[in-house]
């Protein structure tokens, strides 16, 4: 028992995984479709509703690096090298994009003359001034970034599938508590 | 037929009102003066202002009386948060500009209200209606002669049917929208 809980990532890290994941989905999804509305009262709701879901990502981002820090992840599963490095550089560029585009977003805003209002309550202030030229540059750093986001989305569902189903190792188990540890003969072994 | 003719009277208009690029306007120099507004939807603030516009204004601090303030102002050129945005500023259910091209404010007179504040009170034309308005503004010097004019107002947008349909709540887009106004003018020959 006491073996199982360390092997699987803390209940807190998980429940921000989950979150966020979800978080990112919607606002992939939210991203893309208030594009092409035309201008109206929806579609100003909907832009609030994408911003305040970035900034939130953005929050839960800091917090999960600062519980990282204090409850590190458990050790990778066995796997080959490449894919530990593989999945390493992955989760470093979650991170890296979970704060850029929130970030390119706000500043993206900003440069159209747009304040963020967090849910409609909490004013964030303007990082830039409004400039046109600056804001259309800022526009495809943002969809870039997002792009990648999605490339990346990708991968790490096709991995943690190729793992669980494949390598039928508890990579995805120790991050999904519905799903029981395996023990493998090499590390029932080892413990 | 009539559109036609309508728009060609606006294009004919526009051209007389806003030359070129006019770089002092009756002593305003329109380079570095702006009219701007806020427009604030679901507490989120807007900024946006007009490229194009014109001004006339004599600001006498020994008269007010002599004072004098007449601004036009294109509205076909909105200069907002997006091209669409400005398209639909420019649409019918806001500035309307195919049929109400400019904004005009005259006004009537000038007070005094000491310490370089003046209320400038007169008339806003705006899509088709006329109200009073009055102007607060405060002029600074600057060093090189420059006589700095600013000043702001809360311009009731329903009162001039801007913003209407599905635009008409204010929930949405707020009832009051700022406009900020900061003229440049010239030292007097």
């Amino acid at each position: 028992m006491v073996a199982n809980i360390e092997r699987r990532y803390s209940a807190a890290a998980i429940a921000l995984h989950w979150l966020t994941a979800a978080l990112i989905v919607v606002n992939l999804a939210l991203g893309l479709s208030m594009v092409p509305l035309a201008i109206s009262p929806r579609k100003l709701h909907w832009y609030l509703w994408h911003k305040s879901i970035g900034a939130t990502v953005f929050a839960l981002t800091g917090i999960r690096l600062g519980w990282r820090a204090i409850r590190p992840p458990p050790p990778p599963v066995a796997m080959p090298a490449w894919q530990q490095r593989a999945a390493a550089m992955s989760h470093a560029a979650f991170y890296a994009l979970m704060f850029a585009i929130p970030l390119s977003g706000w500043l993206y805003s900003s440069a159209t003359g747009v304040q963020v209002v967090y849910l409609g309550v909490v004013p964030l202030p303007n990082l830039v001034p409004r400039d046109r030229a600056l804001g259309d540059a800022l526009r495809i750093v943002h969809v870039t970034l997002n792009s990648l986001m999605f490339a990346l989305v990708c991968l790490h569902v096709a991995a943690a599938l190729k793992h669980h189903f494949g390598d039928r190792d508890d990579a995805l188990a120790r991050m999904l508590p519905m799903l029981p540890l395996r023990r493998t003969r090499k590390e029932g072994s080892n413990r | 037929m009539i559109a036609r003719r309508w728009s060609g009277c606006a294009l004919l208009v526009c051209s007389l009102l806003f030359p070129a690029s006019p770089a002092i306007a009756a002593g305003v120099v329109v380079g570095r003066s702006e009219i701007a507004f806020t427009i604030t939807a679901m507490g989120a603030k807007f900024d946006g202002r007009f490229r194009k516009w014109n001004a006339d204004v004599v600001l006498d601090p020994a008269s007010p009386a002599k004072s004098r303030a007449q601004v036009d102002i294109d509205l076909a050129s909105v200069d907002f948060a997006s091209p669409d945005s400005e398209a639909e500023a420019r649409g019918p259910l806001w500035f309307d500009t195919a049929k109400f091209p400019v904004a005009r404010f005259s006004s009537t007179s000038v007070e005094s209200r000491g310490g370089g504040r003046y209320d400038v009170i007169g008339r806003l034309s705006l899509k088709g209606v006329t109200r009073d308005c009055v102007v607060p503004i405060t002029v600074t010097r600057a060093s090189n002669g420059e006589r700095i004019a600013e000043g702001s107002f809360a311009l009731r947008r329903l009162d001039f049917r801007v913003g209407e349909g599905e635009w008409a709540d204010t929930g949405t887009v707020a009832g009051d929208v700022v406009v900020r106004i900061r003229m440049v003018l010239a030292p007097q020959a």
